[in-house]
């Protein structure tokens, strides 16, 4: 236990950055998990009788156009946020590491191929492919959780194809072929953990990605629907209540992304920090 | 029946050049060697000879633009080129195994070298883990290094040069393999640590009656640890017989000159006879490879030279060499 707090301790002044996002995740984790003991009402059911009405101490967010509390749904909104983010972006490994893997390896006309059809889905603008292939395989959170892994799949495999490319002639890996290892071995054994770390410090970042998207994707009106309390659809909704000043319904739930969004991304500077010797050395 | 037995082995780079010319460069032209369970053969020959080369066309670890366009691998028997890949898979590293140069680099950096060990028994010889285990650690001892048990936790970048051809000189020999390939073990490792290697793997290949290539450019190790020695040059083997017999009574020009040119020789005020470059594996000349370089070269040289046996077991491709004179080689010793 001492071990792992010195180690904590050793990480924090190694970079304060990934330490403040670390802290930020942490904080929207556990609301997300433990958010029946946060929300001081139910998210979704409406008191009729106090429509839009400004922070009180009652409802310290206010309420929305529904009558339902703005800070109950604030923090359930953080389990979309997660529960988005997560899954897609483990699906993104899933496709992405695999397939740079094997294209960096073999190499040849499979490398271009299957290059190409990534390069294909990284050139189009990621948010009019999502609302595009949401809107057009049904409305669903499985959907966008899906379509979102799967368009972010191509960073990974990059990542991943590049490291293989300087691996593969590397003299441990023609060891390991002359050894008579099979061809799956040495890319699960010996190339997989000798190229994923660049991967690894990229899932933070892309996890912030996927937060974004799918909050824009809610604000558009594809995907997921008001009112389920998602950030992005909150905001949607109230965007038409910021012209007559009831300002409250969207700026939380637009602060409440933004927090984690920015937790994320100083979480995935930071690891690149910590893995980049060079900045390493200078501090 | 040999151990290892290569016939007329020839490997090209074919490849296109800038201008999409199809070019082919001839690296190895005719190899023949054979090798014997308990003997050590040294590949010696002057850089770009095609020494690495060899041992990787015989394991079948080429890669495009090199392909084999001739000659045939038999190990035990069995022809090895026409092989698929799968079934070379079961030899390579069990039934044959290589020791390469840059040990440290060798290593997957990110596996704990007792891990590295235990998998390749495990991939080849299979079993009870604790068994591969034990074989690891039997190993270990055997290759000579101190405190198997904690070295079995050890990472690549903890060992030294010495230490990490240790490991993978047990890494070779775990499957117990009937030919070890050892190209240029000893590279980057300093005279103490080589003889050390030298000595061990030596004495394993007696232990364990193995076939073992040593490929080198040193003749100080061949002469000292090598029962058979074959001379290449120019993608050819120009020589082979035994090591003593060709060191005291060499046949073939080129084997002449290359002993001619050690240090040791030329401090005793020999000039190096050998000049020149060898010759442009875009284009070969006709005949004998050797012949820009010769001092004896002749006409006669425009035609290939037969390979000759001038004792038993020592054979030289070369037209001024003369076949099976008793007398001749018996008057040096």
């Amino acid at each position: 236990m001492a071990r792992l707090g010195n180690r904590i301790r050793g990480i924090s002044r190694l970079s304060p950055t990934a330490t403040a996002g670390v802290i930020i995740i942490l904080l929207f984790g556990v609301l997300a998990l433990f958010s029946d003991m946060f929300m001081p009402h139910d998210p979704v059911s409406s008191f009729t009788d106090r429509i839009l009405q400004p922070p009180s101490a009652q409802h310290w967010f206010g309420t929305d156009g529904n009558g339902m509390d703005v800070f109950s749904r604030v923090i359930y909104g953080a389990k979309f946020g997660f529960g988005i983010a997560i899954p897609a972006v483990i699906i993104a490994v899933l496709i992405g590491v695999p397939v740079g893997l094997i294209a960096g390896y073999r190499g040849g006309l499979l490398d271009e191929v299957l290059m190409r059809i990534f390069d294909g889905l990284r050139v189009f603008p990621s948010i009019i492919l999502a609302l595009a292939v949401v809107a057009a395989t049904g409305q669903s959170l499985l959907n966008v959780v899906l379509v979102l892994g799967f368009l972010d799949s191509p960073v990974f495999a990059r990542l991943v194809r590049s490291e293989v490319l300087a691996l593969r002639s590397s003299i441990f890996v023609e060891s390991a072929i002359a050894a008579g290892n099979p061809t799956w071995r040495i890319l699960f054994l010996h190339l997989l953990p000798n190229s994923i770390q660049g991967a690894m410090a990229q899932t933070a970042v892309r996890a912030a990605w996927a937060v974004r998207i799918s909050a824009t994707l809610a604000f558009l009106g594809v995907g997921i629907q008001a009112p389920t309390p998602e950030w992005g659809a909150m905001i949607r909704q109230g965007a038409e209540f910021m012209v007559s000043g009831q300002w409250w319904v969207a700026i939380f739930p637009g602060i409440a992304l933004i927090l984690l969004v920015f937790g994320l991304n100083l979480f995935g500077d930071g690891i690149q920090d910590i893995l980049d010797p060079r900045r390493r050395v200078s501090k | 029946m040999n151990l290892l037995s290569v016939q007329d082995l020839q490997t090209h780079f074919i490849f296109r050049d800038i201008d999409h010319q199809l070019r082919e460069a001839k690296a190895l032209n005719k190899v023949n060697l054979t090798l014997n369970s308990g003997q050590v053969l040294g590949i010696v020959g002057e850089t770009g000879a095609g020494k690495s080369l060899t041992a990787q066309s015989i394991c079948g670890l080429l890669r495009p633009p090199a392909k084999i366009v001739g000659g045939s691998v038999t190990f035990q028997g069995r022809e090895l080129l026409t092989l698929p890949e799968d079934e070379i898979n079961t030899i390579r590293g069990a039934e044959i195994a290589m020791v390469v140069q840059n040990p440290r680099s060798s290593l997957d950096p990110l596996t704990q070298i007792g891990a590295q060990l235990v998998r390749l028994h495990q991939t080849h010889t299979g079993g009870p883990l604790a068994g591969s285990r034990k074989k690891a650690l039997d190993m270990m001892q055997a290759v000579g290094i101190p405190d198997p048990e904690g070295r079995f936790t050890a990472w690549p970048h903890e060992l030294s040069g010495g230490m990490a051809q240790r490991v993978l000189i047990a890494m070779a020999l775990i499957n117990e393999p009937k030919l070890l390939i050892a190209d240029e073990p000893t590279t980057g490792l300093d005279v103490t640590v080589q003889a050390q290697i030298l000595d061990l793997l030596n004495e394993l290949v007696a232990r364990f009656d193995m076939g073992c290539m040593i490929i080198t450019h040193d003749l100080g190790i061949v002469a000292h640890y090598c029962d058979q020695v074959a001379v290449m040059f120019a993608g050819e083997i120009v020589e082979q017989g035994p090591t003593r017999e060709v060191f005291l009574t060499p046949a073939h020009p080129y084997t002449q000159q290359l002993l001619a040119a050690t240090p040791e020789r030329l401090q005793l005020g020999v000039k190096s006879q050998l000049g020149g470059q060898p010759p442009d594996l875009f284009n070969l000349p006709t005949g004998c490879l050797s012949q820009d370089r010769c001092t004896l070269a002749t006409e006669k040289c425009g035609a290939p030279p037969p390979l000759i046996e001038i004792s038993k077991g020592h054979l030289a491709r070369c037209h001024f060499v003369k076949p099976a004179e008793k007398g001749r080689s018996k008057s040096n010793e």
